[in-house]
């Protein structure tokens, strides 16, 4: 990896330098909140910002997109291209960049899905540190640091950014559209106090210990349906989560019914009928399914891929109307008690 | 900036279902029929290779898809048969088409019965309903190897006479020696000569050498735990009794979420798995 700093002042021109040749995304404001949107001018871009509604993975993963137009006379395909738009995504704090690098082991693993990885290849990926919110956790599972996923990262240092540079491009585009110089030690000696200053704002103290063995240990445990009885199985932990990845494929015809879209969605393991079969459910009742929800995430993905499918980003924390969390059901584990 | 779009090729899209015309449908039962498709595309069915146990997508454009498991052995080559339940969406509009129609394939996917290791063995095959399907596949596999394999006895439990699919095969083979099959009906009716009651209780007419047995279970989900029961009983090993799960899988790529069982997912770990892994399984039997 190699370094520059950049004035913050620059950013501006490098974000008007990369409109060149990118469209770029990044954290605007929104209400109160925040959200990824492309921007129309650098002043737009909020690097100030503590965490959007939605996370990146609607730029490679969108809430609903066409996988292909067919014709229905003789069941073909018409037309299965994919999104190759050259685009930059600024700003990511390290939880998002780490959730992208959780979904590219489902979908640019075996099989790899050819939307998903259109994107991935075209997108450039700008970091940027941050300091934690009273709704972040992802020192709970080390993804408080990311050190690939991206080809800049941006730490903030003063009046500068440290940059951390990982790829081809990353470094063509430094060069190309900011002054930035050579880091020193003293850069350096910022950088690690700025790093100590982040790991000691955490306020979070999540016990993760042996978590696959309880949640097969008290996989009948009473928490579960305490759980279950709080939640309103709407999903929406599951929307705005970088790195829940499940979707649904449905067709829709066109108004002539010759023609139609082979179209996916984002799914939920929340939703009632998403383990549903022919002869019956698998997860009728909403305690199965919160279950499966956390079950899947600490120890389903982490069987194959030795991570847990979580970044602590926070967001279910604050979209979920009923409370429930990652924080609150690992306490619950670890407990035995679901806390009021 | 506006969306730029780039074509695929055919090969590296796993969700683009391969056309496959039917050519021949036979009625079963009522309920379900027998389908004979055949890939259309001469490179993407010679490239088509499975094993008993194994499912396909069946893709209808403008219904959708649905997991069907694969009936017909893999020591035939250039078509595939698929036994199918007029239950759902897809299933009802596959019973719609005629002979000479396309529908779209993709896979075959998943994790089917270990053919090779099972080789050498006795078998014994616990079919339930529908659940003979993907059990048909791996039956007329070991016919067209018969000489590799010891004695092959097969239960299969239907709720009526009428409901027994593959009947006018079975009743053929009710008086072969290499086979022994015995058929029972929950509910019979006045022409049913044979056995009544569970496929359970078939297991007091048979003799089973535990330490050369393999067992192959396929049923309604209510059925594993009472067939595996009996097959420990007689003292087989856990990981020698194979059982297929029916889950919903969507993609068969294990990328979908939808076919989870436990920690794993049916579609790219099973659907077949033995009953050491089962057990270790939540929410399996």
């Amino acid at each position: 990896m190699f370094f520059r700093v950049i004035p913050k002042r620059e950013i501006p021109d490098l974000v008007r330098g990369l409109a060149h040749e990118f469209e770029v995304v990044g954290p605007v404001a929104k209400g109160e909140s925040f959200v990824f949107a492309p921007l129309t001018d650098p002043s737009e871009l909020r690097l100030d910002y503590d965490t959007t509604l939605l996370p990146a993975k609607q730029w490679f993963f969108p809430a609903s997109e066409t996988l292909m137009r067919f014709r229905v006379a003789d069941n073909a395909v018409v037309d299965d291209s994919v999104d190759v738009t050259p685009r930059v995504l600024f700003g990511l704090h390290p939880c998002d960049v780490n959730s992208l690098l959780l979904m590219d082991n489902v979908f640019l693993g075996d099989d790899p899905d050819p939307y998903y990885k259109a994107r991935r290849d075209n997108t450039l990926i700008v970091g940027l540190s941050c300091m934690p919110t009273d709704t972040c956790f992802c020192d709970a599972w080390g993804t408080d640091e990311t050190h690939w996923g991206f080809d800049i990262f941006l730490s903030e240092i003063g009046d500068d950014y440290y940059a951390s540079i990982r790829s081809v491009k990353g470094a063509e585009v430094v060069d190309r559209y900011v002054t930035g110089r050579e880091v020193t030690e003293e850069d350096t000696a910022a950088f690690q106090a700025r790093t100590a200053s982040f790991k000691a704002a955490f306020a979070s103290d999540i016990d993760t210990s042996q978590l696959p063995v309880l949640l097969d240990a008290k996989y009948d445990s009473g928490i579960w349906a305490e759980l279950g009885d709080l939640c309103l199985s709407c999903g929406a932990c599951s929307m705005v989560c970088p790195t829940c990845h499940c979707f649904d494929v449905h067709d829709e015809l066109e108004a002539d019914q010759t023609h139609g879209t082979r179209v996916r969605t984002w799914d939920s393991c929340m939703f009632r009928d998403f383990a549903e079969v022919a002869h019956g459910n698998f997860r009728e009742v909403r305690a199965a399914r919160v279950r499966y929800r956390y079950y899947h995430k600490q120890w389903g993905y982490l069987s194959r891929f030795e991570r847990v499918l979580c970044v602590g980003c926070g967001r279910c924390t604050r979209a979920c109307k009923a409370h429930i969390d990652p924080p609150r059901v690992v306490r619950a584990l670890q407990t035995g008690v679901v806390d009021r | 900036m506006s969306v730029q779009k780039q074509g695929l090729a055919t090969a590296v899209n796993p969700y683009r279902p391969h056309p496959a015309r039917i050519t021949s449908i036979i009625d079963l039962t009522p309920m379900e029929k027998l389908f004979e498709l055949r890939l259309i595309d001469d490179e993407a069915r010679e490239a088509f290779s499975f094993e008993s146990g194994q499912f396909v997508e069946l893709s209808i454009f403008g219904v959708g898809e649905a997991p069907i498991s694969i009936s017909s052995a893999p020591s035939k080559q250039g078509f595939i048969e698929l036994c199918v339940r007029n239950s759902g969406d897809v299933t009802g509009a596959l019973h719609r088409k005629q002979c000479g129609d396309i529908v779209g394939l993709r896979g075959p996917f998943g994790r089917g019965f270990p053919f090779a290791e099972m080789k050498g063995h006795d078998i014994l095959l616990v079919a339930g309903g529908l659940g003979i399907a993907p059990l048909k596949s791996l039956i007329n596999h070991i016919h067209d190897d018969r000489h590799d394999f010891g004695k092959v006895t097969i239960l299969y439990g239907s709720r009526t006479p009428s409901e027994i699919l593959f009947r006018q095969q079975f009743d053929m083979w009710q008086h072969r020696d290499d086979f022994d099959l015995i058929l029972t009906v929950d509910k019979p009716d006045e022409t049913w000569t044979g056995e009544t009651g569970l496929v359970t209780k078939l297991f007091d007419q048979i003799d089973v050498d535990p330490a050369s047995t393999y067992g192959a279970i396929c049923g309604p989900p209510v059925m594993y735990k009472y067939v595996i029961a009996e097959m420990r009983k007689k003292a087989m090993d856990v990981d020698r009794i194979y059982v297929s799960f029916e889950r919903r899988m969507k993609c068969g790529i294990g990328k979908c979420g939808h076919c989870g069982v436990g920690h794993q997912y049916a579609c790219i770990d099973g659907p077949v798995f033995n009953f050491w892994e089962a057990m270790n399984l939540q929410e399996a039997i």
